[in-house]
Parts: structure tokens; sequence; C-alpha cells
């Protein structure tokens, strides 16, 4: 599991995580993943390269997540694919952590 | 089908009760994917429903010992010519634990608030949702889970 941070338009925090987001991939990102949360008022979690999410893996989304929006910040989920987005779905943290597929949209949706 | 070429993929899993041994799960469903042309998202819903049920096992069932025995068990039905559905077995030596049992949250309305922001309990509504058909079943000493999807002819 890789994980690559980026500042881009407005202040946005854009978080890219690339591969298995299953037990391992969970722990392996976990500790950047809330460090990049503490430092975040608006985060975008880029999910276009995640391959597999497991519960494990929704946890290491929504604890930073729930950082963010604590301190009043704003989260979005971007890209995933059809898979992974039908976990979230599933889990319904999508009622708090907004899904979007277009990059446009999800950068507008963090101001 | 698989033709006299392709090595036939082992139709039992066993992993010992270590969290770390969830990793042979993929690799796995990825032979019997090939083996059986198993589409991609059946793929991923048979990896994530084993992964879920094995994870619960290791970190409920077995309270987080190593030294046990998880076993997972495959077979297509019907068991010859063209497969319509993957039934998985799952079975461990733990004392009895229902993973149906609704320990997840209740089936979730929007999480209205952070509060309620669950970053665990998914699990069961994953399987849930992921399997085709679900059922428990108290062995003598132990557990079985077994595991159904339908294969898109």
């Amino acid at each position: 599991m890789q994980i690559t941070t980026e500042e881009i338009t407005g202040g946005i925090n854009k978080v890219a995580l690339d591969g298995r987001l299953d037990i391992a991939g969970a722990a392996a990102v976990d500790l950047k993943m809330n460090i990049i949360a503490g430092q975040s008022k608006k985060l975008l979690i880029d999910l276009e390269n995640v391959s597999f999410l497991g519960s494990m893996g929704l946890r290491s989304i929504v604890l930073p997540a729930r950082a963010v929006l604590g301190r009043g910040g704003k989260v979005v989920l971007f890209a995933p694919n059809e898979m992974v987005e039908s976990v979230i779905k599933t889990s319904g943290i999508d009622s708090l952590l907004p899904v979007h597929h277009d990059l446009a949209a999800a950068i507008a949706a963090l101001q | 089908m698989t033709t006299a070429d392709t090595p036939q993929p082992a139709p039992r899993l066993i992993l010992e009760s270590r969290i770390n041994e969830i990793a042979l799960v993929w690799p796995w469903v990825e032979s019997l994917a090939a083996a059986y042309a198993i589409p991609p998202d059946t793929s991923f819903a048979i990896d994530l429903c084993l992964e879920e049920a094995i994870s619960n096992i290791i970190r409920h069932g077995y309270r987080g010992q190593p030294g046990h025995r998880v076993t997972v068990d495959f077979s297509p039905e019907p068991a010859s010519g063209t497969a319509k559905r993957l039934i998985f077995t799952v079975e461990d030596q733990a004392p009895p634990f229902d993973p149906l049992e609704d320990l997840a949250v209740p089936a979730m309305a929007a999480a209205g608030s952070i509060d309620r922001l669950n970053p665990g309990g998914h699990g069961i509504r994953l399987l849930r949702k992921f399997a085709a058909d679900l059922d428990y079943r108290r062995l003598a000493g132990g557990n079985r889970l077994t595991i159904r999807f339908n294969l898109r002819a």
C-alpha cells in the first residue's frame, strides 16, 4: 500500500492511496493518514488506485476523517472504483464523507 | 472449465490464527478465479467476505491467540460441468461464535453526526451485502460459516 500527499488548489490536502486497503494495507497507512488529518482542514482522499477495501480499511479512512470533521473541516472520498464504492455505500460512511468522481466537484465540495 | 494443462488450485486454504496470515487469501482467490473464470467483481466479493469472516474468527473466536487453525474449503456447484455457484466453508475450533448474530451496529441509517460515524462494526454488514447466501452452523468443537456466491453465466 502506497500513500502520497500533495497540496492542491484551495488549500486542499490530497492524499492518494495506491494498492489494497486490506488489513496489512490499513496498518501501513494508518500513522501517516492520522498525521495528515491532523494538518488538514480540507482533505481529499483519492481512492482511484485502491483495488480493495475491507472493514479495517474503512477504519483507516473514518478515524482520520473524523478528526478533520471534528475540527470543523471537510473530507471527500474521490474516485473509488465500483466495488470499492459499494463497500463505502454499504458501510454508510458516505453520508458524512461524500463520494465524488469528478475532481472539480470534489474541490467545490471542500470549499 | 479448466483444461488438462491448467494446474488445479488447492480447494482448501489453511491459515494459522494470526492476522497477517490473511494475506494468503487473495492469492488463493485469484488462483480460483483463473481456474473457474470468476469475474473480477465476484472475486472481490469472495476476497472481502473471506477476509472479514477470518479476521472475526481470529479476533473474536480465538480471542487473538495464535496457534489455532482456520480452514477454508471451496467447492463449485454443481461439482462438475459449468459452475453456477461457488461455495466456501470457513471452519474453526473456537468456542461458539455466530458471526451472523448482530454484533455489528444495526442497519445504518445515514450517520447524521460525527459521533455516529463508526470506524468499526462494518464487517457483518459487508458479509451480508456481498455474499449471495450465508449460513452458520455450530459443529462439535467448532464453528462453520458457509458463504455462497453466484457465478454469472
